[in-house]
């Protein structure tokens, strides 16, 4: 889902597609190589920018019943990128209130919660840039 | 049927594209169909604790279907086709509601479309006696409600681990934008909940009863920034049933409602709710169906005396009544406050307090909607009367999406 890694210059890029034909772009990536939008098959794999900004947002206060294992309170939203595509994300960031709409962030890695074997499951989220 | 060609204006593409989706459909002209009897349960919380009975949905099914039965002068073994709807309920939900009145041979279909599950099946219902495959049909609603956020499992599993599958974040979100677009405050959107708690206490087969303040809304748990608490509709268990004849069939034929309307719809490319292309704009589901059901019923927003609109959160309420053409963008709050959407306000909405007093049994939710139009125009709202009301609109969303709109008249 995302190109890492530690050592990469210029740090993490979430992966999408285009497609050939109508320029769309999509997240995750269309592995199954179907274009929702034209219907052609023809895709080219790319690289997101690493930095959008904050299309909407919200703080999450009470523990989903399911699924979600990390922690709470947790900040969800969508981070639009200057390819046209909006990406639903984490948020990270200790200060939740300093979200808004427009704010600048950046992807990182970083842990999601821990599996039954104690092993780190990571995802992408974004976090306000420090200027 | 007829094919009809949509153009779809959409902004800001580098490429415009012509959309001619063959899937929308006008439908054939149907014959009239009229609704025969009605039955509901009250919505609550029926877990034997606390004093409260134990019900389970078959049980609670059942019990709506026979108070309709009793009100259509109807007997179950005349009921030719059944539609279910439910969620949470489980395999062939359906049957085992109706097993207990007596298996008649009849075709049950079981009706899961999320939170427009009850609109679904009586849109099914609908058609089968519209298209003249049958008479007499049933669409039933029930649901024993999960304690909790609802966890919907209508994202893929990547998204439900990050903890995006929580119902009142993912309206969280859309509210944020509604609110930042069109300068809507949180007590704007706190007086839906107001209203309709109002509404609520005028019907006693709500689960909540007990009218609120602004204060208490502000003031109740935060659950998903800015949505508080009284912001979202409770859960609640219930049943639901709707039976639908031809005029023909109609044991008593005063006040006959009919049915001018029942349209489904999912959503388009383009159009899902934050996520996705930010290039391609197509009309949201709502306004899709809005615009279907106008063509079917030769009606307008205009000419809806009393309406139920999906208010499972208080804001939802609000953005649904704009995309549905009875007002403009951003206009709904200020009529809010200006009282036009009380009982005796220009347009009634939610006058059985909607699904913030009802609570959200999700396979019933829909139908106790379009009960409570029905109820409207027979004039037998009681303390909740829209005076002269003869025409009205119930509206329901569900995940996915869905948009489901019923009209009846009488």
């Amino acid at each position: 889902m995302w190109a890492d890694s530690v050592n990469r210059e210029g740090g993490p890029r979430l992966i999408g597609s285009r497609c050939l034909e109508c320029r769309e772009i999509f997240f995750p990536s269309r592995n199954d190589g179907f274009c929702t939008h034209c219907q052609a098959e023809n895709f080219e794999e790319i690289q997101l920018s690493s930095n959008g900004k904050i299309y909407s947002y919200t703080i999450v206060m009470q523990r989903p019943p399911i699924y979600y294992r990390g922690d709470v309170p947790y900040a969800i939203g969508y981070v639009e990128l200057p390819e046209g595509v909006r990406v639903e994300t984490l948020f990270s960031t200790s200060d939740f209130e300093q979200l808004r709409i427009g704010l600048d962030v950046e992807l990182v890695i970083e842990r999601l919660h821990e599996d039954e074997e104690g092993n780190e499951v990571l995802t992408y989220k974004f976090r306000p840039v420090v200027r | 049927m007829i094919l009809s060609t949509v153009r779809i204006e959409k902004r800001e593409t580098d490429r415009p594209i012509e959309y001619d989706f063959p899937g929308w459909l006008k439908m054939r002209k149907l014959r009239e169909v009229a609704v025969a009897g009605v039955g509901l349960t009250r919505f609550d919380s029926y877990d034997g604790e606390k004093g409260r009975p134990y019900k389970d949905f078959y049980e609670l099914g059942n019990e709506a279907i026979r108070q309709a039965l009793s009100a259509a002068e109807m007997f179950w073994p005349e009921i030719q086709a059944a539609f279910c709807g439910s969620v949470y309920c489980g395999t062939a939900s359906g049957h085992q509601t109706i097993a207990r009145l007596g298996l008649t041979g009849i075709p049950i279909v079981n009706v899961e479309n999320a939170c427009s599950s009850g609109s679904s099946a009586f849109r099914l219902a609908y058609q089968s006696v519209g298209a003249e495959l049958c008479d007499i049909a049933i669409a039933v609603g029930f649901e024993k409600m999960p304690r909790g956020f609802i966890a919907s499992t209508a994202w893929p599993e990547w998204q439900r681990k990050m903890g995006f599958n929580v119902q009142p974040a993912d309206y969280a979100l859309e509210t944020v934008r509604y609110m930042e677009e069109f300068g809507v405050t949180i007590e704007d959107i706190s007086m839906v909940t107001v209203k309709n708690r109002r509404n609520g206490a005028l019907n006693p087969l709500a689960r909540f009863r007990t009218p609120v303040k602004i204060d208490d809304v502000l003031s109740s748990r935060m659950i998903a920034k800015p949505m508080r608490l009284l912001h979202a509709c409770p859960l609640a268990d219930g049943g639901a049933a709707v039976i639908l004849c031809s005029r023909k069939r109609l044991k008593s034929k005063s006040r006959a409602v009919t049915v001018a309307a029942a349209v489904l719809t999912s959503g388009t490319y383009g159009h899902a709710k934050g996520g996705g292309s930010v290039r391609v704009h197509t009309p949201s589901n709502v306004e899709i169906s809005a615009q279907q059901a106008w063509d079917e019923s030769g009606y307008g927003p205009r000419d809806m005396d009393v309406v139920q609109v999906y208010d499972t959160m208080a804001s939802s309420e609000l953005w649904d009544l704009e995309n549905m053409g009875f007002c403009g963008k951003g206009e709904a709050p200020r009529l809010l406050r200006e009282g036009a959407f009380d009982i005796g306000g220009k347009l009634p909405v939610n006058t059985d307090g909607g699904l913030m007093s009802r609570g959200h049994p999700l396979g019933a939710t829909a139908l106790a909607q379009i009960i409570e139009i029905y109820k409207q125009i027979r004039g037998e709202a009681g303390p909740r009367q829209v005076p002269g009301a003869m025409v009205g609109l119930a509206h329901v969303m569900g995940a996915g999406s869905n948009s489901g709109v019923v009209i009846l008249k009488r």
